[in-house]
């Protein structure tokens, strides 16, 4: 993660740069508040990186690490979600067949969410347990 | 400005240096697009010339250098003066067509209302009503080498007025009030047409205008005074 | 490091076509995202073939006024939102974990929901062509007061209001997730300064993405909000409002389109030239700058309206010059020196540079209000972004494709088909494009069914559509290579090219978690050239000491 938020803070001042430049020539408020809102967006990202790891903001190379993951093969619950999205919003538009559709999978699929990152909580614990 | 005074429609009352606004944008584009020509050309060849020059050489000849900063240091310099270069062009060229064009006196103010599909053109001080576009396309008649204040409107959607010839076309935004001052340098006839998708007839949105020496116009407005066209 | 073991738990892999919609691996997502979105390429040229038969003379009366309305809205969004968006996020979500030596993306999850949420979007907006009132109509950009329900009515506008929301939210959850792995997930010893120059241009896309993608889905809510009856964008504020936020995503948007592809000829050019990519400091001091400007100068969509300060966007539009033209520095002192191999990668690499010159400096152009005056909403207009995206980034894009290829498929395409798919589509783009120039000139507006009989303009729009013919038989000897090419595969090893990046450090293509044996030390932004030239150096050294 060394140095992984630096890009984003470097970009997020010549952003704000922009922008005080926007302001100060049209004085314009929609203007200015979609890029202050562009810049906060940046920098809250960039804010995220750091309260994971302060080495965020350290510049040079990433030291040898050992992290243990566990990261899934397949995974149902985020196509259910995004189908469930997909079908409520259609419904919007069509019918409120779809929004109850929608509604019922995007049940299900938190669901099966909770269940995915359980298991994945387990297999790590087990791999930790056997590999000490 | 005492030429913009009481008979403007006397030959020897033109205005002093008018906007033409064709004039200032043939004046940018004799300088951008030459500039522009060149820079593609320059790398145009030098890509080729490189790609020609160091062709089918063994891989162990490729140079070793990946950089050069005095090159890259007065590289970017002279892309600054290019900016700069270009936006004092821009920027005068700009004020003249939009803040130099809006101080001058009108000598006939035009009021356009844009609205699916048809142009409807007003001239308040004689009272004369035109209209083209889908419905059937009566001229807009105009002066040549006088102030033309257009105000323009839209009374449903957005549409813009465009006159190809004089490089010039606005917005016509319903809930407000557009003012911009054209010439033309010419008599002539010069075509018009929306530029800004309104709609199923956007293609049919054209009119032309008819623009006539000063005193033909002047004998034309008086003739016509008070017709509201064929339409209504 | 990057030695990944799998312990069971959970399902790991489904069978068929199910396993292959569900799998979290990132080189899955990208390829199904690439493959869509290339699907979503050959229907959205389709449109513009139906577009270009009916423009072919002034009054053919090919397709109705209302269908070319729904031609050329949807030939623009699905070329936008459908193909070049998400194929430039599709390229970063295969190759960025490449290249940065990491085995798998940050947030698998978020990525798989993303692509899923996009495609679904994809769907919903294509599904307007079924209904009554046809598909979206009021433009790409449906500004208001056009596109509400007064103006555009029927559902088909709706779907496609709600489908560009849900692949904007797709796109910008794909675009988290890069930038998360781009942040978190480099190997020992790559620091930010020394990742390859395609995952710099991918970073800054993903950043412009984060900072503009949602403004746009704000925007159309509100216009879907306005459909259904509130009253959100009134008056002139509110019609200068819409094109406001809308072109605040709408300006950089065409970066994103951009930069990942300029990415992909800067590779190849490097590989293809035996150099590493000259002025890399430069380089990414300019990509950051470039991408911050882009936020900056989106009312020069807006110069025509009266309703913003022209003078703003007009400077900030053209600084732009000083980061564009430090790109075409790099691209020459690449060039310059080197051992070059003119591949068909190379040749779409080189004619992505030369041709989006031609897109530059007409953006150039349009950037002086003066002169946008007459060319906005011309054919000047449609002839600059053509020449910036598909003489641009469509080349750049094969260009990479040729390029990876073999890395993805583990085969080889065919070299003589790729000579001619390049010499046919430049013949194309190029009669398909340059006389727009000409056509906006003469006073041609964009987005009109039929046009007067001007002496010029039948002729002019005839070479067009007969150039779009030519593209379209470029686009088949494409398929036929590729299908070809899978077909009676020439295997093509690890690394073909001799590249440069870690990509080429690992099998081809890669086994699940990337890179099974140790990485080469990574000491620049080009490992693997640095070690074949310490090689060189060594022997050439003597072999004695």
């Amino acid at each position: 993660m060394r140095g992984g938020a630096i890009p984003l803070l470097v970009w997020a001042a010549l952003l704000a740069l922009l922008m005080a430049g926007n302001w100060v020539w049209t004085g314009d408020t929609i203007q200015v508040g979609t890029f202050a809102f562009a810049v906060l967006l940046v920098i809250g990202f960039a804010l995220a990186l750091v309260v994971r790891d302060r080495g965020a903001v350290r510049p040079g190379p990433p030291p040898r690490q050992a992290r243990l993951e566990a990261l899934p093969g397949v995974s149902l619950a985020p196509v259910g979600i995004a189908l469930a999205l997909a079908a409520i919003l259609f419904g919007l538009a069509f019918g409120h067949f779809a929004i109850y559709f929608g509604g019922g999978l995007l049940a299900a699929s938190l669901g099966r969410l909770a269940l995915e990152l359980r298991a994945a909580g387990r297999a790590r614990r087990r791999y930790e347990d056997e590999h000490p | 400005m005492a030429a913009l005074g009481r008979r403007p429609w006397s030959h020897a009352s033109v205005p002093a240096a008018l906007v033409e606004t064709h004039a200032t944008y043939q004046h940018v584009f004799d300088i951008y697009v030459p500039i522009g020509l060149g820079v593609i050309t320059l790398f145009a060849l030098a890509t080729l010339l490189a790609v020609v020059l160091y062709r089918r050489r063994p891989p162990e000849q490729a140079a070793r250098f990946s950089s050069n900063d005095r090159l890259e240091g007065g590289y970017a310099l002279l892309l600054v003066c290019t900016i700069a270069f270009l936006l004092y062009i821009t920027f005068s060229a700009e004020h003249r067509v939009d803040t130099v064009s809006a101080r001058e006196q009108p000598q006939l103010v035009v009021n356009v209302t844009a609205a699916k599909w048809e142009w409807h053109f007003e001239y308040p001080s004689y009272g004369i009503d035109r209209y083209s576009g889908a419905v059937g396309s009566e001229q807009l008649v105009l002066p040549a080498n006088r102030a033309i204040r257009f105000r323009l409107t839209s009374a449903d959607v957005i549409h813009a007025l465009w006159i190809p010839a004089l490089s010039y076309k606005h917005d016509a935004i319903p809930g407000s009030v557009q003012s911009f001052t054209l010439s033309f340098a010419r008599p002539g006839t010069y075509s018009g047409e929306c530029a800004e998708f309104c709609g199923l007839m956007h293609s049919n949105m054209l009119f032309t205008a008819r623009v006539l020496a000063p005193s033909r116009f002047l004998a034309w407005a008086q003739a016509e005074r008070g017709s509201t066209g064929a339409r209504r | 490091m990057s030695a990944a073991t799998s312990a069971p738990g959970g399902v790991r892999t489904l069978p068929g076509w199910l396993g292959a919609a569900t799998s979290a691996d990132h080189k899955r997502v990208g390829l199904n995202m690439a493959a869509a979105s290339l699907v979503f390429f050959l229907a959205g040229g389709v449109m513009a073939l139906l577009m270009r038969a009916q423009l072919a003379q002034p009054h053919t009366g090919f397709v109705s006024e209302g269908t070319y309305d729904e031609l050329f809205t949807m030939h623009g969004s699905t070329m936008i939102y459908l193909f070049v968006t998400p194929m430039a996020l599709a390229l970063a979500v295969y190759l960025v974990p490449l290249q940065i030596g990491a085995a798998q993306v940050a947030w698998p999850r978020l990525l798989l929901g993303g692509f899923w949420t996009w495609l679904s979007g994809g769907v919903v907006m294509q599904l307007g062509w079924l209904t009554e009132e046809g598909a979206g109509r009021a433009g790409w950009f449906s500004y208001v007061p056009l596109a509400n329900d007064l103006n555009t009515p029927g559902v088909g506008q709706d779907l496609w209001t709600i489908g560009v929301i849900m692949a904007a939210l797709g796109l910008f959850l794909v675009a988290a997730c890069v930038l998360a792995t781009i942040a978190t997930r480099r190997a020992p010893g790559m620091s930010v300064l020394r990742m390859p120059v395609f995952t710099w241009t991918e970073l800054v896309s993903v950043l412009m993405v984060i900072g503009a993608f949602p403004v746009l889905i704000v925007a159309m809510s509100l216009l879907y909000a306005e459909r259904l009856g509130a009253q959100v964008y009134t008056g002139f504020s509110g019609a200068i409002d819409y094109q406001d936020l809308f072109w605040f995503f709408g300006h950089p948007v065409v970066y994103v389109m951009f930069f990942p592809f300029l990415g992909a000829a800067a590779e190849v050019i490097a590989v293809n030239a035996r150099k590493r990519w000259f002025g890399y400091p430069a380089f990414v001091a300019s990509m950051l700058a470039f991408a911050a400007l882009s936020m900056s100068v989106w009312a020069h969509h807006m110069f025509t309206t009266g309703g913003v300060t022209n003078q703003y966007f007009a400077f900030t539009s053209t600084a732009l010059i000083l980061p564009a033209g430090m790109e075409y520095l790099g691209m020459l002192g690449t060039l310059i020196g080197g051992a070059i191999v003119l591949r068909s990668s190379m040749l779409f690499a080189l004619g992505f540079f030369v041709q989006f010159l031609i897109g530059g400096t007409s953006g150039i152009f349009v950037a002086s209000p003066v002169l946008d005056y007459h060319a906005e909403d011309s054919y000047i207009v449609v002839g600059h972004f053509h020449y910036t995206l598909f003489a641009g980034s469509v080349f750049g894009f094969f260009a990479g494709v040729y390029h990876w290829f073999p890395k993805v498929t583990g085969a080889r395409l065919r070299e003589s088909l790729g000579k001619v798919h390049f010499v046919l589509l430049a013949v194309g783009t190029n009669l398909t494009f340059m006389p727009m120039f000409f056509l906006g000139d003469y006073g041609m507006s964009r987005r009109i069914a039929e046009y007067p009989t001007h002496p010029s303009w039948g002729p002019l729009n005839l070479l067009e559509s007969i150039g779009a013919g030519i593209i379209a038989l470029a686009v088949a000897v494409f398929l036929v290579n590729v299908g070809l090419s899978l077909r009676r595969r020439e295997p093509a090893g690890d690394d073909p090219w001799g590249g440069h990046t870690l990509e080429w450090a690992t099998s081809s293509p890669p086994p699940p978690g990337n890179f099974p044996a140790a990485l080469p030390p990574i000491r620049s932004y080009a490992p693997l050239l640095d070690l074949r030239e310490q090689k060189r150096s060594a022997l050439a050294g003597g072999g004695g000491t």
